[in-house]
């Protein structure tokens, strides 16, 4: 064979299974195509019936779908919301943590003297008068004795008068104090747990919005 | 020599472009078959459907279906939920930082 006659050849051989490839190609493109004409159509007869069956009994058929579906709907949020919660609380949970670390004095960020002093002052103000009773834990009952003259000073500074004086019976609490006036008719508790009890529902949305679950 | 040879590829490439077009109608028949059995059974139940809903028996059959269906529903729904559940409860630190550092905020005196 020459070869001339073999390029030939190869030439031939080439082109025509070049256009059997096409052929196929053309054949699969075709298949797929009338494949999804008939979903499409299969669609379209399933959606129709829906409509006419609904329009038939629609009431009793959307008041079964309603019912399992509802069902799964409320347990779903309740779901969402029982999450958003534990998100919530392990917040709250880590932030006591942090309040008794501070109450302890083991966060040199915080200088929880200061805070101490502010509480004082704080519910002498909100309730007024000349004389106070300052009830706290063991640990902050002994601060408050050590510098009651300063603390007294504190408080002359903002009311003008008054003065402190300790109640021995140390209260079970993280920290903060209970002050009392000198007649033992108003109480105002200024403790780390009542104020972080306080906060908790009043900024629960706040939380959730920094959290990004609301 | 040269030219018999040419003559015999010819005829067995033919035979190969023949047996690509009757692979090709075989494919195009069949994908035909199968979209006309689709739409025929689309049709039948369809029909079979409305007929059980226009006789008014077989309500029970509906009402089964339709529970089926929104049992199915429900649990693709549940499915969802619980994804979303456990995607709030990844919560980068950095956020959980911030927002504890926001309740200390609220909680100590200014």
């Amino acid at each position: 064979m020459s070869s001339k006659s073999l390029e030939l050849d190869t030439q031939l051989i080439e082109r025509i299974v070049q256009k059997r490839k096409e052929r196929l190609a053309r054949a699969e493109e075709e298949a797929e195509r009338i494949v999804k004409t008939a979903e499409q159509e299969v669609g379209m007869i399933k959606a129709d019936t829906e409509r006419q069956v609904l329009s038939l009994v629609g009431s009793e058929l959307r008041a079964v779908r309603d019912r399992i579906v509802g069902r799964t709907e409320l347990d779903g949020r309740k779901m969402l919301m029982a999450s958003r919660h534990q998100m919530l609380s392990s917040v709250f949970e880590e932030a006591e943590k942090q309040l008794e670390k501070i109450a302890q004095g083991k966060d040199p960020s915080v200088d929880y003297g200061v805070i101490l002093g502010k509480l004082i002052v704080e519910a002498a103000v909100a309730m007024g008068g000349e004389e106070f009773i300052v009830a706290a834990n063991e640990r902050d009952h002994a601060f408050i004795k050590k510098n009651l003259r300063k603390l007294n000073n504190q408080l002359k500074k903002v009311l003008g008068e008054g003065t402190l004086k300790l109640d021995n019976s140390p209260l079970d609490i993280m920290g903060g104090v209970v002050v009392q006036n000198s007649e033992g008719t108003k109480t105002f508790y200024n403790t780390l747990d009542g104020r972080l009890e306080n906060v908790k529902s009043r900024i629960q949305a706040e939380v959730g919005k920094i959290l990004g679950v609301i | 020599m040269g030219m018999e040879s040419v003559l015999s590829i010819g005829e067995r490439l033919q035979k190969l472009l023949e047996k690509a077009e009757k692979e090709a109608k075989a494919k195009l028949a069949e994908a035909q078959k199968r979209a006309e059995d689709m739409v025929s059974e689309a049709k039948a139940e369809s029909e079979r459907r409305r007929s059980v809903v226009q006789r008014g028996t077989g309500i029970d059959e509906l009402i089964q279906e339709a529970e089926e269906r929104a049992r199915k529903e429900a649990e693709k729904k549940m499915e969802e939920y619980e994804a979303r559940a456990e995607a709030l409860k990844k919560i980068p630190k950095g956020k959980m930082e911030e927002a504890v550092v926001f309740v200390l905020k609220e909680v100590l005196p200014e």
